[in-house]
């Protein structure tokens, strides 16, 4: 199988992802934390709906539970230091 | 002698606390109610700075943690990104001059051979710093660590040495017999040993409350900016004096009403080349919210101290809450009235630089073993009497 780019800001793997659930991250600041997937400039605007899709294999019927998203930060969009 | 023991919390004391444990041959549970650093050792800095540290039993156990990180990667096999970098301390005023050259003072007088540099000696060792600049402490035995690296490695070496750890597990419950802890229930499950230690920070005395025992712990939070990836920016740990203030403060004065939110810069990058632009002193329970105010002060406290910060983005915000206690030190040992009962926690901006040492201490503790180390400044007596 092909190992594809989950999270394109930083470069994470599908393997490190399922690596990281393999070792008990049970939502996405726990793949985060481990991987560093959904850290880069987009926040996770990207990655984080594959990486949540892959939390919840098998397919739970739960559904997209909103503790499993990471909080979205301020401030949103990059922002210039100097313009703070 | 113990030979089961439960840990309770999966951050930096718990885990460092379960992996001595195991690696003494002892039976251990970890149990956590979310997953390993997902409380504040998953939101925080990543300093192991000595400077800072009030001299003392603080500065001692210090410099037992420093000890310990110096050959960790190697014990527990794993890349932590430790670094031993060195450290400043940033003056900007005649005010923090003296206050800072007293604590020098001080640190040199405790066996820290602090440098306190001019301005353009600072600027020469640390290109980028602004023009008004006083001067800067230096010591080149500052270090800095990923602090969740250094928790999942701590979670996965105690794993190896046959620790069992169970997350997404929350404990509810103290068990006690006969005036003696032997357990913890959790999401309805009851498990036993022979000493339970918990390692919650800022949710320490929601538990022990449970069981009757108050503690001073509370949160104080901290928020720090997360920046773009830029090429190597700063190669050490960086305060400034206002930090350095903020942290060593009492409540009500001056200072406090010139800056409630406790707003001094500390600069440090990560491995991936992120700056984590930092931060704030607040006491506002809780929350983990980022405010506007806040991240502009700590914005503008990075531009004035580093003028080309001026055009770096800042990608995120986060929060964390510091265990806080009234004197400034953690407590580790057992609670007197509570035999099989142990807490290790109230590290509040230090636990990253403590934690290893702290685990250490509390093992030996726990199964009855000498610390180690005079423990007697960190006792739990000395809030309850
Ligand atoms: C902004 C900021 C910057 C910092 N910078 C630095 C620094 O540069 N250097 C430094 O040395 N220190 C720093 N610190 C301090 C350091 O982060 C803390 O002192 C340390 O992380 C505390 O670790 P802990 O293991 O005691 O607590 P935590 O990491 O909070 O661990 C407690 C764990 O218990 C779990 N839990 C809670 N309730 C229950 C329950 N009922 N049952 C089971 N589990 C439960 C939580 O999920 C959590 O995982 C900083 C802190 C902040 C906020
Ligand atoms: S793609 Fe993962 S953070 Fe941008």
């Amino acid at each position: 199988m092909n190992d594809v780019i989950i999270c394109r800001c930083e470069g994470v793997r599908l393997s490190e992802i399922e690596q990281a659930i393999r070792e008990g991250a049970s939502a996405v600041p726990g793949v985060k934390k481990r991987t560093r997937a959904g850290m880069g400039p987009c926040q996770g605007r990207v990655c984080q709906r594959v990486v949540l899709q892959l939390l919840q294999q098998p397919p739970s019927e739960a559904g997209e539970s909103p503790d499993a998203l990471q909080r979205s930060r301020s401030p949103v969009r990059p922002t210039l230091l100097g313009d703070l | 002698m113990a030979e089961n023991v439960i840990v309770v919390g999966g951050g930096i004391v718990g885990t460092s606390t379960a992996y001595y444990l195991a690696k003494m041959g002892i039976h251990v549970t970890l149990i956590e109610a979310q997953d390993i650093a997902a409380g504040t050792s998953g939101a925080c800095d990543r300093a192991i700075m000595l400077q800072s540290k009030a001299p003392g039993p603080m500065l001692q156990l210090g410099l037992h943690g420093a000890r310990i990180y110096e050959t960790l990667e190697d014990e527990l096999e794993a890349d932590l990104e430790y670094r031993r970098g060195g450290g400043m301390i940033l003056i900007e005023t005649e005010e923090e001059m003296t206050a800072i050259r007293e604590l020098v003072e001080r640190q040199r007088q405790a066996g820290l051979d602090i440098a306190l540099l001019s301005g353009e000696q600072a600027r020469e060792l640390q290109p980028g710093l602004g023009a008004h600049l006083l001067g800067t402490t230096w010591w080149a035995g500052d270090a800095e660590v990923n602090p969740l690296k250094v928790c999942f490695a701590m979670a996965q070496a105690a794993q190896r040495a046959g620790a069992a750890i169970r997350m997404g597990s929350k404990v509810t419950a103290l068990l006690s017999e006969r005036g003696r802890v032997v357990g913890v229930e959790a999401e309805g499950k009851r498990t036993y040993a022979d000493a339970v230690v918990v390692a919650l920070g800022v949710w320490t005395p929601l538990l022990l409350r449970t069981i009757g025992v108050e503690l001073p712990i509370v949160p104080r939070k901290g928020q720090i900016l997360v920046s773009e990836r830029v090429p190597a920016f700063v190669s050490h740990n960086i305060l400034s004096g206002a930090y350095i203030a903020a942290k060593h403060r009492k409540d009500g004065g001056k200072e406090e009403a010139q800056n409630p939110a406790g707003v001094g810069l500390s600069l440090g990058q990560t491995g991936s080349g992120s700056l984590l632009i930092g931060g704030s002193r607040e006491f506002v329970g809780f929350d983990l919210s980022t405010t506007p105010q806040v991240i502009r002060a700590i914005g503008q406290s990075a531009v004035r101290l580093f003028p080309k910060m001026a055009g770096m983005r800042v990608i995120r915000a986060f929060a964390g809450l510091r265990p806080y206690t009234p004197d400034g030190r953690p407590v580790i040992g057992p609670v007197e009235e509570w035999p099989g009962l142990y807490v290790a926690a109230g590290h509040e901006g230090d636990g990253i630089a403590l934690g290893p040492a702290t685990g250490r201490i509390m093992a030996n503790l726990a199964i009855g073993r000498p610390a180690g180390c005079d423990v007697a400044p960190f006792a739990l007596s000395r809030f309850t009497q």
